[in-house]
């Protein structure tokens, strides 16, 4: 099981949908992930797999955090299974 | 629940602005007017864009202005926003932004359930017609309460 943060810079508004979405993902394909929330700050310290935020976020994030999922729409449950299996894919290198 | 936290004062329907921070502000205007949040929050929701990028573009034509709990939000609520004219916030995928949903988030358990039904709502198809269609905010609550 891979553990996720599912953060935003404020961790109220934007990663809870995020996290309603991604568990509705998730659980659809039954992908070993279990998400967690928080904010930025929530990343300190954090010692998970991936981290699940919107795009913009992502991009500033790469180097910092093992791997991390960027978001364009979170409506979209095509683009974010798409980007789950790719994560997955990755760690069975 | 949404409807605890939406009323028809926090809805403004039809808004001209004239580009992103002043729509934000206008459909964040009636939080402050109600004393949901303090006008510094909504200067917090500015200044995250301008340092973040437009991450409260959340999917297509649809943004979630939010700030930090600690910059200013008195209480809990959603405030429902149009623009009559679409603005772009730099989102290339879900530009541009008609529909604003200005959230003030005290703590994080009080309004989980209401974005559970925001995002129940953001796949419905007919409330977005409704949207389009009306200026009467008592509509919008007319069909959040159903």
């Amino acid at each position: 099981m891979y553990k996720a943060l599912v953060c935003c810079r404020a961790g109220m508004g934007s990663s809870m949908l995020l996290k309603i979405k991604a568990d509705q993902v998730i659980s659809e394909n039954n992908f070993p992930i279990k998400t967690e929330h928080g904010n930025l700050d929530s990343l300190m310290g954090f010692n998970g797999d991936l981290v699940i935020t919107m795009e913009d976020l992502s991009a500033e994030l790469k180097d910092k955090v093992p791997y991390a999922l960027g978001v364009r729409n979170i409506m979209d449950k095509v683009e974010m299974k798409a980007k789950m299996e790719e994560f997955l894919a990755s760690k069975e290198k | 629940m949404l409807k605890d936290l939406v009323s028809e004062k926090l809805i403004k329907l039809q808004i001209e602005a004239s580009d992103w921070e002043d729509a934000v502000r206008k459909a964040a205007q009636p939080l402050v007017d109600e004393g949901k949040v303090k006008t510094s929050y909504v200067d917090d929701i500015i200044k995250g864009v301008k340092e973040m990028g437009p991450y409260i573009v959340l999917t297509k034509h649809v943004a979630l202005p939010h700030a930090r709990p600690e910059s200013g939000a008195l209480e809990s609520a959603i405030g429902i926003a149009t623009l009559k004219t679409p603005v772009e916030f730099g989102n290339e995928d879900n530009d541009p932004v008609k529909y604003l949903f200005s959230l003030s988030a005290k703590d994080s358990s009080e309004h989980l359930g209401a974005l559970a039904d925001l995002a129940v709502l953001f796949e419905d198809k007919a409330f977005f017609e409704l949207l389009d269609r009306t200026t009467d905010p008592k509509e919008i609550m007319d069909y959040i309460n159903k």
